[in-house]
């Protein structure tokens, strides 16, 4: 008898157990962000209108252009390959909801691996979402995993074989949108959505791609710009300006040549566009630190870290202000800002001319949610679910 | 005309942002033409190359020249980039025909395993290969010039990859020029003062363009 009830209580237990994750995790996979487009914004695509087989599956994804009023250069500016190395949405919804262009366009891919966004780490105990501060309440986010989630994407093959390369890569990279490049439109759903967004860049001829991401600071490619050889002068030079006019740090990086899949090596060698990888130090990312809160999420603070640095074990000065996301996204807007300026001084004729865009110290003054505006004051046309 | 105005503001810039350097010796001047190279292939030869851009300095590259190449002049023999190999040749060829003896050298210092792998060399090759350069430069009067502008991040413990790179040409330049991130230790400025170097050191790789500008004035 008694063991009979223990059953049935293990049973009760398990099940609300399971339930209140259940509940939790179809909450963060169903909540839908709201994105707003800013004035610069003049046309809203999806990404499975260059990648038919992307239609109604998780992967697909909103797709912003802003168009200026004169012809220029064309910037593609992507954010969440990654969707744990949340500075890339942060800094591409600040250029979605406020850039203006005179000259040139510029189309952004908030979310660009979508299934990631609705994914989680349950074994590193990621936080569901984050908020961000505004003047006029918080912003929630998504916080999302490396990979697109095996819901959509599923099995796993014991070894993923690059496309059309070959090269032998982990399994799990067959999820990760920074390994799929330059995909294929009946690969796995990953490859379609890096696909997609190759077939951006050659229709729309876009003559830079930047792919914002975040690394950990005991990660050598870290506080960088990733470029290959095509693009490497004009990472150099925007790198030495903001060293020199803005004062941080963000050395230069050359894309491997044989390692294979990731968006600084594929998309120079499968297009005329010119790709550069930006990484921003995430220190939630390194393993040794304490649990994963939204704390060290937004500030960087961590006394496992800051024990390293003084044995200097880090890539990156730390102490004990740690990197906070005002830093790594203020980073972030300078150094795109600055590779644009910089193509457009190299290239007169394909000329990009952006506005509205805060700069490094700017962002470090105001927040990061200075910039975002308020849902309940836009035009309702203007808010896009993603 | 915004074009004009930016780059106008870009040369001002890299004018007017502060040497703040601790040990400015009056710039050697020395002529063109002029080869970049790399000694440890480390990205920083990027840098390099971009500060001569800046500094309107025509120039011919090479990553790895060997010293038949170098002896062979301006045109670096016609070599042509290929897998872990790279050449560029800015040089303006009515001036300086190929062929013309190089006049000076600029090496930047800097370690990279994965720079040296690429081009399939072991840091004792990398070695060997910057001392026979260093070597045909003293005995063809080539100046050699010294740059260390990767900061911290392109230094290390004593004997490793970096060091042993320093080592190999800051104390047989005709002159150095580092970052302050570069010389925390003092170390370029121990080598400055033993072997009597003309060192200069700058806050920023971009205040660099200046003193290469002052090196090549006609």
């Amino acid at each position: 008898m008694n063991a009979k009830i223990t059953k049935i209580l293990i049973t009760v237990i398990v099940l609300a157990v399971l339930s209140g994750t259940a509940v939790q995790f179809y909450g963060h996979r169903h909540y839908q962000l709201p994105i707003i487009a800013g004035p610069g914004v003049t046309k809203v695509a999806m990404l499975s209108e260059y990648c038919e087989s992307l239609e109604g599956t998780a992967a697909d994804t909103h797709i912003f252009f802003l168009q200026g009023k004169e012809k220029g250069g064309k910037t593609l500016l992507i954010a969440n390959t990654h969707s744990n190395e949340p500075a890339a949405i942060l800094t591409a919804l600040i250029f979605l909801e406020n850039a203006t262009l005179d000259k040139g366009t510029l189309i952004i891919i908030p979310q660009f691996n979508n299934s990631g966004s609705r994914n989680t780490k349950p074994g590193d105990g990621y936080p569901l979402y984050f908020d961000i501060s505004t003047a006029w309440g918080s912003k929630k986010f998504r916080m999302g995993n490396r990979n697109a989630s095996p819901l959509d994407q599923w099995p796993d093959p014991d070894v993923y074989v690059h496309y059309p390369d070959k090269q032998l890569l982990s399994f799990l990279d067959v999820r990760n949108t920074n390994r799929t490049w330059p995909g294929r439109p009946d690969g796995p759903l990953m490859e379609r959505v890096t696909y997609a967004a190759m077939q951006i860049m050659r229709e729309e001829k876009v003559d830079i791609a930047i792919d914002i991401h975040g690394a950990e600071t005991m990660f050598p490619v870290t506080n960088c710009i990733v470029a290959p050889q095509k693009s490497i002068e004009i990472a150099t030079i925007a790198s030495m300006y903001v060293n020199a006019m803005e004062g941080f740090e963000n050395h230069v990086e050359p894309s491997p040549g044989g390692f294979r899949g990731l968006s600084h090596r594929e998309i120079g060698d499968h297009s005329d566009t010119m790709p550069f990888l930006l990484e921003a130090p995430i220190p939630f990312l390194d393993q040794p630190t304490g649990p994963k809160t939204v704390d060290l999420l937004l500030n960087g603070k961590d006394d496992f870290l800051l024990r390293l640095s003084e044995q200097k074990k880090l890539f990156v000065p730390y102490d004990e202000t740690g990197w906070p996301m005002e830093k790594r996204v203020g980073q972030h807007c300078s150094v795109i800002l600055e590779i644009m300026n910089q193509f457009s001084l190299a290239n007169p004729d394909k000329e990009i001319q952006i506005t509205n865009v805060p700069k490094y110290a700017e962002v470090l003054e105001n927040g990061v949610g200075y910039y975002y505006r308020d849902p309940a004051k836009v035009d309702k046309n203007r808010i896009y679910k993603n | 005309m915004k074009r004009f105005i930016g780059s106008i503001i870009m040369l001002l810039s890299a004018a007017v942002i502060p040497f703040t350097g601790t040990a400015q010796e009056a710039v050697p001047v020395t002529e063109i033409p002029v080869l970049t190279t790399s000694a440890g292939q480390s990205a920083d030869v990027n840098t390099l190359n971009v500060i001569l851009d800046q500094a309107k300095v025509k120039y011919d590259y090479c990553d790895v020249p060997t010293t038949e190449m170098i002896s062979n002049g301006v045109g670096l023999s016609g070599a042509k980039s290929g897998k872990g190999f790279h050449v560029k040749v800015k040089t303006d060829l009515e001036k300086f025909p190929s062929g013309t003896p190089y006049k000076t050298i600029i090496f930047a210092i800097g370690a990279s395993l994965k720079g040296m792998g690429a081009s399939g060399l072991t840091v004792e090759d990398e070695i060997n290969r910057i001392s026979s350069i260093i070597e045909h430069c003293k005995s063809n009067g080539i100046f050699i010039v010294a740059v260390h502008a990767g900061g911290e991040s392109k230094r290390g413990a004593a004997g490793s990859h970096n060091e042993r790179m320093i080592d190999a040409v800051a104390p047989f330049a005709d002159y150095i020029i580092v970052v302050n991130d570069s010389n925390k230790d003092g170390r370029f400025t121990k080598i400055a003062n033993n072997k009597n170097i003309p060192l200069s050191e700058v806050k920023y790789a971009l205040n660099i363009v200046g003193i290469v500008k002052k090196m090549f004035k006609e």
